[in-house]
């Protein structure tokens, strides 16, 4: 515990040696990297990552592990640009994600599946999902509605899903919609927060499949924050984040 | 566009709510466009209304200030039993102030603004054997022969109370001469113009043989008699009649000739009162000549100063607009009218009080709007903080997937926009429908309340003014007043003004219908309306908005 925490914040990838598949079959491109990252929710107040660096490179499927309170969801709201780091900088293809228009890295950089999904109730699947597309501002060739049919498919659901209300879904239903709208503007990063939180295991293998393709076959950068084993084990690269919070008062 | 389709689907998705929202919108709207139409007909009615038309304004004595003098300096004396305590004193008091034909035509040429002047004079004339008065009532012959005796003794009362008439002839008497003195058989009323032949006190009439005399001294004889008149006596234009007057205790014949025969086409409430105010009252019984006629027969209101005739002299001044009438009545200040003097427009008194019911529904209406606004934004505000609350997850999700707050915020805005728009012409069709009855009820009742109080004058004075100041009776403050007027007889189409209360007996004909349509100026200030409205609304949702922190999406487990 206390090597892979020390490990952790060297910032030492740790690539698992039972990585199932054959990894990474080309070298990837550092497309969103931690560069000496703390964060604390109030000013000057308790850290919850000290000096946190780290490097995701494009075509690789991670795996952010770690105990519960070690900050997974604070370091995806830090990856997805929904907060600042207190110090260091979170680096966007090298430049400080900090300085950008984080909305426009959002809607178009980069496809956020929330733990809680947070589709629109009110809405239907393809209009969750077209709002996204619409959201992003990109030009696409293809009718908007079609294009939320191929990313239904894609999760495999069955196209009459397209014209459902959200709450007439299951949770798995619902995950899957979540995913096909992060995908749906084709965005070059992929920000899933336990994605497989409401799935049975064979589901669970689905959805694994699914973003292992687009790493691997797409060239996406696929961030994964679960605290599944198998997830961990189907992953790339797992990146553990030690339980800061409880270990500290320990040490002192 | 991304707003617009967001906010137009938003909308048709949460149909209840805003169909509420749109519904309340249409209230407001509706009541604000019935206030608004009301507001600007009738600021269009005060504008607009004298502005066109000659304004007549004449000058009269501020009589109920000297009568209250006469009657408080002789009310020790007065006794209680006396049915007529003290019009002598009263008369004499107002005789002394009649203005004479120089002085009016004086302030006419102390005007600064364009002034055009009009005057007549009348007075009574009794019938003599071969030309006699139209009468109605079945005493007619014995009551020729008795009215003329009781001539004799009105006409003193005549000389004594025809200068106080005279004045409020004038004050009253826009229209010609308006009261007649004593109860002669006939009224002779001499014109100095056309117009003044056309603002005759018995109204509008038409030649039905002959023509209206000349206003020269070549036409000095001519006159004009009515139709009924000419039949009763079987005269036809060209034949000669022959009318009496008494001066004093000598009797005069005079000779005119008739150069035309007339017909009222409009009858005054003259002829209604014919039996009650004698025979000289009865419309038909107006002969119509010029002023130079009544000069060289000698009956003139100059001669009338010297000699006791009972002339009395109706002067007229006609203005351009009221904002000439103003201007008018400042320079004859300045020109040394004393303040003893009123200057009065029945023209511009009648149009005003005619406002007041309208006013009073203006003002009336302007709280009303003010309290309809007000409460009309709070219940959109806190509507809208409703809505925007329970929208928190929708915020939320919106900005987490990259919406930027601005853009989400205005997509609240549009679509409460949106909401607000439909109400708002749903509230203006409705208002427009609703403005023009609704005003004119709300105009009606504001008239009957208007009314009311006329209506206990009018049945105080109205049907005795012209019994010769009989009613001496009531003991009211007013009897005084009343019965000052009542014996030189009211001129019944005269609109009183102020100074003389009891000599009203037409009641004031308010403006009791208003054209409150609605025009795009009114649907301008509506729109305006609604934008100030969706926006001070909407502010709520804005601040909201922009207040979110996407991060707070991470905190909300639906």
């Amino acid at each position: 515990m206390t090597d892979a925490s020390t490990q952790t914040l060297d910032a030492t990838p740790e690539v698992p040696a039972t990585a199932p598949d054959a990894g990474p079959t080309r070298e990837g491109i550092p497309v969103l990297s931690l560069d000496h990252v703390s964060y604390s929710y109030t000013k000057g107040g308790k850290k919850i990552f000290h000096d946190l660096s780290y490097k995701f490179e494009s075509g690789k499927v991670y795996a952010i592990t770690g105990p519960s309170g070690a900050g997974k969801t604070t370091l995806l709201s830090l990856l997805s640009g929904l907060a600042n780091p207190t110090e260091g900088e979170v680096l966007k293809g090298g430049a400080n994600l900090a300085k950008l228009d984080r909305y426009r890295f959002r809607s178009h950089d980069i496809g956020v599946i929330f733990q809680s999904f947070n589709l629109l109730p009110s809405l239907t699947v393809a209009e969750n999902i077209i709002l996204s597309i619409d959201a992003s501002g990109k030009k696409f060739d293809e009718p908007k509605k079609d294009m939320a049919l191929r990313m239904l498919e894609r999760v495999r659901l069955k196209p009459e899903y397209a014209g459902e209300r959200i709450l007439h879904l299951s949770g798995g239903e619902q995950q899957r919609v979540a995913i096909a709208r992060a995908l749906s503007y084709e965005p070059s990063i992929i920000l899933a927060d336990e994605p497989t939180g409401n799935l049975d295991l064979s589901t669970q293998d689905d959805i694994m499949d699914i973003f292992k393709t687009l790493a691997h076959r797409e060239n996406k950068c696929v961030i994964l924050v679960t605290h599944s084993p198998e997830v961990a084990s189907q992953s790339d690269v797992v990146f553990q984040l030690a339980a800061l919070r409880k270990r500290r008062p320990a040490t002192r | 566009m991304f707003v617009l389709k967001n906010a137009w689907k938003s909308v048709i998705r949460n149909k209840g709510r805003n169909i509420l929202i749109a519904i309340i919108v249409a209230i407001i709207v509706a009541t604000a466009t019935v206030g608004l139409a009301i507001r600007n007909a009738s600021s269009q009615i005060e504008e607009e209304g004298l502005q066109s038309t000659t304004v007549t304004a004449g000058i009269s004595i501020d009589r109920s200030k000297l009568i209250s003098q006469a009657k408080s300096s002789s009310s020790s004396s007065s006794s209680s039993s006396s049915e007529k305590p003290d019009f002598d004193s009263m008369r004499k008091q107002l005789s002394q102030s009649s203005l004479s034909l120089a002085q009016y035509e004086k302030y006419a040429k102390a005007s600064s603004v364009g002034v055009s002047t009009y005057y007549s004079e009348g007075t009574s004339l009794d019938s003599t054997t071969n030309f006699q008065p139209v009468e109605s009532s079945d005493s007619s012959t014995s009551s020729s022969s008795s009215n003329s005796s009781s001539s004799n003794s009105s006409s003193s009362s005549s000389s004594s109370s025809s200068s106080s008439s005279d004045s409020k002839s004038t004050q009253g008497g826009m229209g010609g001469p308006g009261g007649m003195a004593s109860s002669g058989d006939f009224t002779l009323t001499g014109f100095s113009s056309d117009t003044a032949v056309e603002n005759a006190s018995n109204g509008a009439f038409t030649m039905t043989s002959g023509k209206v005399f000349g206003y020269t001294s070549s036409s000095d004889g001519d006159v004009i008699i009515s139709s009924s008149l000419a039949d009763f006596n079987d005269l036809s234009v060209g034949d000669t009649i022959s009318v009496k007057k008494t001066i004093g205790s000598s009797t005069k014949t005079y000779k005119l000739t008739i150069s035309g025969i007339y017909k009222n086409t409009s009858t005054s409430s003259t002829s209604a009162q014919g039996p009650m105010g004698g025979t000289s009252q009865d419309a038909d019984n107006q002969i119509y000549t010029s002023v130079s006629t009544l000069e060289k027969l000698g009956i003139d209101s100059e001669a009338s100063n010297a000699d006791d005739t009972g002339t009395q002299l109706s002067y007229t001044y006609v203005l351009g607009s009221d904002d000439d009438y103003n201007t008018f009545v400042k320079d004859v200040k300045k020109a040394g009218l004393s303040s003893k003097y009123t200057i009065s427009s029945p023209d511009v008194e009648e149009y005003e009080s005619s406002l007041t019911p309208m006013k009073n529904l203006s003002s009336f209406t302007l709280t009303f709007l003010l309290i309809v606004l007000g409460v009309g934004a709070v219940i959109l505000i806190v509507l809208n903080l409703f809505n925007v609350r329970e929208r928190k997850y929708e915020v939320g999700v919106m900005t987490a997937i990259g919406v930027k707050k601005p853009k989400v915020a205005m997509q609240f805005v549009v679509e409460l926009l949106i909401v607000t728009m439909v109400g708002l012409g749903v509230g203006v069709i409705g208002g427009a429908v609703a403005a023009k009855p609704l005003s004119n009820q709300l105009l009606s009742s504001q008239v009957s309340s208007a009314q009311t109080e006329q209506t206990s004058q009018q049945q105080q004075f109205g049907r005795s003014a012209n019994m010769g100041g009989a009613p001496g009776s009531s003991s009211s403050s007013s009897s005084g007043s009343s019965s000052a007027s009542g014996a030189p007889s009211a001129a019944p189409s005269a609109p009183s003004g102020n100074s003389a209360p009891g000599s009203s007996t037409k009641a004031t004909s308010y403006i009791s219908s208003l054209n409150a349509t609605v025009n795009l100026k009114v649907v301008g200030e509506l729109v305006l309306i609604g934008l100030i409205l969706t926006l001070i609304s909407s502010l709520v949702g804005i601040i909201f908005v922009m207040r979110y922190e996407p991060l707070q999406i991470l905190a909300e487990r639906s």
